[in-house]
This record gives C-alpha cells, structure tokens and sequence, in this order.
C-alpha cells in the first residue's frame, strides 16, 4: 500500500460520512485542488492533512513566494480613519476592522485562496446535517492582560454578536442561522454552534470573513479604544481617534514570534494623501488603494503591489416589478451590450476579473466553470429588444452613489446602452444619500428603477445569494422574486456535500443569466502597495492586514 | 464704548442660537438616520433600532433638542454619536490646531502682503506694481489643492525638506510644530496674498490722493511720517475688514487643506461630523467656528474703531 492510500484509509476511518464524500470527489477526479482544500477546510480539516491527501493523488500546490524573514522595526501604515469608535460589536467599515485585524484573532481564518485556517479553534466539525458545528479551541492561547482563553470566553463573544439588544452589525450575518442561546459551551475547550437551520458553510460565519467575530474576553463591557484587551499578535500602545494608533509586539502569542516590534497606524481622510505618504517615505504600506486613484504608485518601481483577487463588486440592479424591466428579455438585452473586457481593462485597469451575471465570481472553488460567459452582443440585443416590444428603446434613470469607480460605471453603462435605443438619466448621490434609511420605500438603493450599489468581498457566496437577489431579502434592489431560485439557494446554503453544492451553484448561475435581475460586469482585486522590500505582508480581501511576519527588508 | 461692546456681544450670542438652531433643523433634514449612518447600509435594522435607542436618537427632535442646548448652556458639550465620547476634546484639539495653521498663515501673510500692497502703491501703474498684482491675482486664483499637491511633491516627496503631514509627533515642540505647519500654511498665504495685497494698494492709493495726505506734504512733515502716520493708518482701514472675514475661513474652511495635508482641524471635524450625521459633535463644531468668527468680527470693530476715531467716537455718542 502506498503511503498516501495509507493516509487515504487512515482519515477514511477516522471521520465521518461528509468527510468521506469529499474523498470520493477528489478520487474520482471532480475536484480541483482549490475546491478540495477549500471544501475540506471548511468541514475542519487541517490544511497540512488536505494538502498531504491532495499531493498524495498528483494534485500539487503550485509555487508560493519564498519570503526572509527577519524581526524588528516598526511598520507605518497609512489607512482611513475608522468610521466610529473601534467597538468590535458593531464595526461596520473596513479602516476599523483593520485596526480589530492587529489586536485580535477569529475562530478560524479565510485565507486568501478561501480555504479556512484554524486560528482560536483547532478543528471543527459538523453533525450529519450540518445544524450543529463543533469547534474545539487552541489551548495556551491568553489575552494581552494574560487570562487564558476558554469556552466561555467563546460563547460570550458569539452570543454577544447574535444578542439583538446589542445592535450589533453581524446580525444581518447570523440571521436565520444563529440565534441568541444558539452557542453553547461543552467544556472548557469546546463550544457547539446549533444552528436554526442547516449550514454546510457555517465556519466561515465565525470566521475572519465576519467583520465583528473576533473573539474577545467574557467580561468585556465596551470601551474596547481604553485597552484593546484580544488575543491577537499586536497589543495596544495608544488610540487617538481620527489621528492614529500604535501597537507594539506581543510577547505571548500563540502564533510564535512577531517580528515587528510596533506597527504605527496614520488614519487619513483620503487615498490622495496616503500616497503623498508613501511617495515621501513616511509610510511603508497603504492599506487599501482603489485601482483609479492609486494610478501613480502602481506602476511605481519603489513600490510592490499586493493584488488580491476578490469578490468585491458593483451590482447593478434593475427592477424586476417596474417598467421597462418587468420583461427579462429587456435586462437581458442590457447585459448584452456591456464589453466587460473593456470594463476590466479600460475603468479598472486590468484589476479586475470578468463577471457572468451571477454572485458566483470565478475565484468561488464552487462556480461551474461550464456555464457559458456572457459576452458583448448587440445584434441579440437588439432582437431581445424587439421580441419584448421594445424596438423603440426606452428612458429610465440609473440612481448610484458616488463612490469608488462606480460613477465612471455608470457613465460607461450609459453610453453602451444607447446601442440598443436605450436612453438613460443619471442621478448620482452622495453615498449617505443613496443608502437612505436603507429600508424598502426610503431608500433610493431599494426602489430606484436601475442603480449600482457596492458590494464587499465574501468569501462565501451565501449573502450575495440571500439578501440582494432571495424574494424575502432585506437587500433586494431589483425586486427580483423567483421560487425556484429561492428553493436553490436555500439547497446551496445548507448542502454538506461539495458536488451537490456545485451542481446546484450551475443552476443559480444558469437561472440568473436567463433571468438578470442584477448585471455582474466584474470582481474587482484589493490592492494593497508596500514600500519595496517589505516581505510577510499578509492582507484579505476583507481588509484585514496581517503583519505579524512582516519585516522591512 | 462699553454700550457697544454689550450689543456687539448681544447679538453675538442671538446669532450663535440661532445657528444651532438651524444646524440641528439641517442635519436633521439629512436623508437617513443616526444608527444607521453609524452601522452602515448593510445592517440589521434590528440593531439601528438598538443603538438609536441606545443613543436617544429616537425621541421626538424637540426633546432632543432641548436636552442638548439644556446641557450645552452648563457647558456640557454632549457625546460624540461616532466615537461615543465626550465631544469637548474633539473640539477643543481641533480648534487648538487650526488656531496654529491658521496664526502661521497670518504671520507669513499679513506682513508680506501689506509690504508688497503698500510697495505697489507707492509705484503704482509702474512695473513692479504690475508683477505684484499680476503674482497676487495668480496665486489667489490657483486652488489650494492644486498648489498643496504641486508643493508637496516639490518639497515634501522630491526634496524631502519639510513633511508632509502637518500632524506632528507627540510632544514636539513649538518649532517642530513650526516645522510640521509652514508646508501647509504656504497655499493659505498664496490664496490669502493676492486678496489682502490688493486692499492694501487699493487703501494706500486713496489715502495718498486724499487731502489730509496732501495737507501733510504740504506742511513739511517728512516722506516716512506722512506714510506711517497719515497714509498708512487710513490704508488700513479696509484690510482690517478683509482680515477678519478671513479669519473664520481660516479656522473653519479648511477642509481641503486639512485632508491634503493630514491635518485634524475644526474644518475637516465639521465634515466628518456631517457625513456621519454625528449631530452634537457637527454642533459644537460649527458652534465653535461661529463663536471664532463672533469674536474675530468683533476684534476687527474694535482695531477698526481705534484706527478711526469717526466710528470710536459716533458709537460714544
């Protein structure tokens, strides 16, 4: 017997039904690398057995950036300032999750590849139908003020979280999912997720993926900016809202040796002057640049750029209940004139991966792949238009924010839509104003006719699946309401089994590009630059930044 | 004097309740509300509804009103909603630091733009004249973010010379502030130069064409007395004006300036505040810049009146 059918035989036995229909994927060859490593780690398995698993059928890692290592120094980071006060229940913005990212840690991590890493937690694993998760904690982890870390510890963070009167911003998370009382304490070193309904992706919900679950002490009252007291590599050093913070090593940490000594945060109230920054040598990494106004550093020699293929997007919407939408053959006919080519290259600079109308990016191990691209084509365009009646065009108005490359989008979909007689007002918001109360009949975002509305990256389709496209979503701009997608989704959601997962995902795609509530034109990258040299930088799409590696070079 | 003083105060204080009135009414009008600007479009509306509750954000306006303006009077300037912290230290810091940009702009300003204003009047309609009034009008009408940009490029990322964040480190002292303040104060001198220059000329041309100026010359006071005593004071008169106007854009107005040049000024403060709907912290912002320009209009009565014994001595009667 070789040794990697040893290893086969050996995980076999020792775990359960799930576990063993991913085997049987991967043996039978429908499985990448990718989407066995992401699905077993999902299911809590480590990265180090799927990967042995993986080489051991042929199926190898290609290769990673060797980085030196060295410690010491202290990294100047230029961000945005923190929206609120740094309060890891309610945190809503990326600069404040940043600031969570260099104090405190998650159960487990969503790694750039979307795999999940344990952080906190070891191991975890499902029951038989995916409603109750258990994970079992890392021991000899403590907090900066030296308590160690335990179950309970656990338990009050996430029920913090799914506790309504804390107004916390991973409700809209949890819904449906976890409930207050829904996380229990099994011992000192293990904690149970029951769930309200199957979640065959429920991990990540704990995960790094969800802005507000880093896990904090059981006695944590609020005024988190007094002490920042979590388990992560940095401690807290000063906060000085609006201005910056600093963070020096912590000694104790339980993922090894950190090797800088402080991390030095500037809060910034734009990109412009973060570059100015960097350009001036008084910052070595700039947190997150948007493709369009980061022009001058990316292709600046003195500096590496860390481009991160996300699932960040822009969607636009078109109602489903409203003329001259109501007709799918019309929004079909829509998406048909977009050259998403050119919206890659040209608005966002080639940082960007194409879209096929659907949440199912292509960096998802679960899309299929076979579901045909949608391209350019007026000449089908123009017949959709004309079986639909609409030979003529229309007029409607496009309602955006301003924000990001969102309005050159939007001048862009203008322009490509004339093609096919299309006549299209522009009205642009202010961010604020957009959103509104961000409730149907209050909001612009909600009951524009057409509108495109930012999306973050997920590293787990699942709430771009829910909230924006489900008919009882909280975010669905288009009015899109459809069973049968309704019953996929839920399906999607709750499936254990990775070919069941993906066959459904091929059907979400194939019933969203026949019926195109939302156009997804593209997915654009996260960018990170640092100061040439710097190595062990680690970022997430998220907005996450890990710097407990890094070093200056 | 002191009859004029107490209005002047008076109608002081009407104008700043009334603009905290008009604030609160305006922010309020904003589309959206607090808990949700603060969690975000993406948020459970459950959790608004907690942390409105929370905040008091959802009682009647009137009641929220009169609590804040009832605490505001005992010198309690309220909780900031973002930062969920008292407002006083924003404030006050913010206020402190554009105070300072603003006296290094003064200082640089004011003496240099009076000079070359006088000079250009004293050659008026000759060359030099001419190069002073053309660099004025160029430099006033070149935006601060244009010339920020192009100085800081130029002396900050190419010549490393002067940083190019105005914030500087804990503990710096009065030059290291100096140091950190002269790159951003620069396009504040550029804008302000040409406008106060101007004023300067436009004062000393009238005052030398007038008939005390004449008289003077003519009984045989020297050249430089009759600048000083006669021409000067009298030239001065509106530039007065232009520089207390100018004070509550300096302390206030910075927003551009402010952001370019990571500054955390009262400026950039009121706009956050705003964006964030973070009402007793955009109050006592704006509060705070209304109370600057109040007294700043009020100073400029007062050099104006001393300046010009005809308004010192009307007010007395």
């Amino acid at each position: 017997m070789k040794a990697s059918d040893a290893l086969i035989e050996l995980f076999r036995r020792t775990h359960g039904e799930v576990h063993n229909q991913l085997i049987d994927s991967l043996l039978a060859g429908r499985l990448s690398r990718r989407a066995f490593m992401r699905h077993g780690s999902c299911l809590g398995v480590s990265l180090a057995t799927l990967g042995s698993i993986a080489g051991g059928v042929g199926l190898v890692a290609g290769p990673r950036l060797a980085r030196a290592q060295g410690a010491g120094g202290t990294i100047r980071v230029a961000q945005n300032a923190p929206a609120s006060a740094i309060d890891p229940v309610k945190i809503a913005d990326g600069p404040g999750l940043a600031i969570l990212s260099y104090v405190g840690d998650f159960l487990c991590f969503d790694r750039n590849d979307l795999t999940l890493e344990p952080m906190l937690a070891e191991s975890w694993s499902p029951n038989k139908d995916g409603t109750v998760w258990t994970f079992k904690l890392r021991q000899g982890v403590k907090f900066h003020n030296g308590k160690p870390l335990t179950a309970d510890d656990v338990v009050a963070s996430i029920e913090r979280l799914a506790d309504p009167a804390n107004g916390s911003n991973a409700l809209s998370a949890f819904t449906g999912y976890l409930s207050k009382g829904g996380t229990r304490k099994v011992d000192d070193q293990t904690v149970a997720f029951h769930l309200d309904a199957a979640n065959g992706s429920f991990p990540y919900l704990v995960s790094s993926d969800n802005y507000n679950a880093i896990i904090l002490p059981a006695d944590y009252a609020g005024n988190f900016e007094q002490s920042m007291i979590a388990t992560g590599a940095f401690k807290l050093e000063k906060y000085t809202p609006q201005v910056g913070a600093s963070f020096v090593r912590n000694a104790d940490y339980w993922g090894g040796q950190v090797a800088p000594e402080r991390i030095e945060a500037t809060f910034y109230a734009d990109i412009q002057p973060q570059i100015l920054a960097l350009q001036g040598g008084q910052a070595d990494v700039i947190l997150q640049a948007p493709v369009l106004q980061s022009v001058a550093v990316l292709n600046d020699p003195n500096f590496e750029v860390i481009s991160l293929p996300s699932t960040a997007h822009q969607q636009l919407h078109m109602r489903n209940d409203m003329e001259p939408f109501k007709d799918p053959r019309v929004r079909r006919a829509v998406a048909l004139t977009l050259d998403r080519q050119k919206l890659v290259q040209g608005l966002m600079k080639g940082r960007a991966k194409i879209g096929n109308d659907s949440p199912f990016a292509g960096v998802y191990p679960m899309t299929d792949k076979s579901v045909p691209q949608r391209e350019r084509n007026i000449a089908e365009a123009k017949e959709l238009m004309a079986a639909a009646g609409m030979a003529n065009g229309f007029e409607t108005t496009l309602t955006t924010e301003r924000f990001l490359e969102i309005p050159d989008y939007a001048v862009l979909v203008q322009n490509a839509v004339k093609e096919i007689g299309g006549k299209i007002n522009l009205n642009v918001l202010d961010q604020g104003a957009y959103y509104g109360d961000a409730v149907y009949g209050k909001s612009p975002w909600l009951d524009s006719v057409m509108g495109i509305t930012d999306y973050g990256h997920r590293g787990v389709p699942n709430v771009f699946l829910s909230a924006p496209l489900r008919s009882d979503g909280t975010w669905n701009g288009a009015h899109f309401k459809n069973k049968d997608y309704d019953q996929l989704v839920t399906s999607y959601i709750a499936s254990l089994d990775v070919e069941a997962q993906r066959a459904t995902a091929g059907k979400i795609q194939r019933l969203l590009l026949e019926e195109t509530p939302v156009i997804f034109s593209y997915f654009y990258d996260y960018l990170t630059v640092v100061k040439k040299g710097m190595s062990g930088v680690l970022t997430t799409a998220m907005g996450q930044l890990l710097l407990a590696k890094a070093t200056m070079g | 004097m002191a009859r004029f003083l107490l209005k002047r105060v008076a109608m002081s204080l009407i104008t700043l309740w009334l603009l905290s009135v008009i604030v609160f009414t305006a922010g309020q009008v904003l589309p959206g509300n607090v808990g949700r600007a603060m969690l975000g479009p993406f948020a459970d509306q459950r959790a608004v509804d907690a942390l409105n509750h929370e905040m008091g954000t959802d009682r009647p306006l009137l009641v929220q009103y009169g609590d804040w303006i009832s605490r505001f009077v005992q010198g309690d300037m309220g909780r900031s909603y973002a930062y969920r912290a008292p407002v006083a230290p924003f404030v006050g810091n913010a206020l402190a630091n554009s105070a300072k940009l603003a006296l290094v702009a003064f200082l640089l300003v004011v003496p240099l733009s009076l000079a070359m204003g006088v000079m250009a009047a004293l050659h008026a309609g000759r060359p030099v004249d001419r190069i002073i009034m053309v660099a004025g009008m160029s430099a006033t009408i070149v935006p601060e973010f244009v010339s920020g940009i192009i100085l800081i490029l130029i002396f900050g990322v190419w010549l490393r010379w002067l940083p190019i964040s105005a914030t500087w480190r804990p503990g710096a002292g009065f030059f290291g502030q100096l140091y950190h303040l002269l790159l951003p104060a620069i396009p504040l001198v550029l804008i302000l130069f040409g406008y106060i220059a101007r004023m300067a000329r436009a004062g000393t041309i009238e005052a030398l064409d007038a008939d005390y100026t004449r008289t003077a010359v003519l009984k045989g006071l020297p050249q430089s007395t009759v600048l000083w005593r006669h021409v000067l004071r009298n030239a001065l008169l509106p530039t007065v004006s232009v520089i207390a106007t100018q004070t509550a854009y300096l302390i206030g107005g910075l927003v551009v300036i402010e952001t370019l040049f990571h500054y955390q000024g009262i400026g950039s403060l009121i706009f956050l505040a705003a964006n964030k709907k973070d009402f007793p912290m955009l109050q006592a912002g704006v509060l705070a810049v209304g109370c600057v320009f109040a007294v700043a209009s009020l100073m400029a009565d007062l050099i104006y009146s001393w300046l010009n014994p005809r308004i010192r001595f009307g007010a007395g009667e």
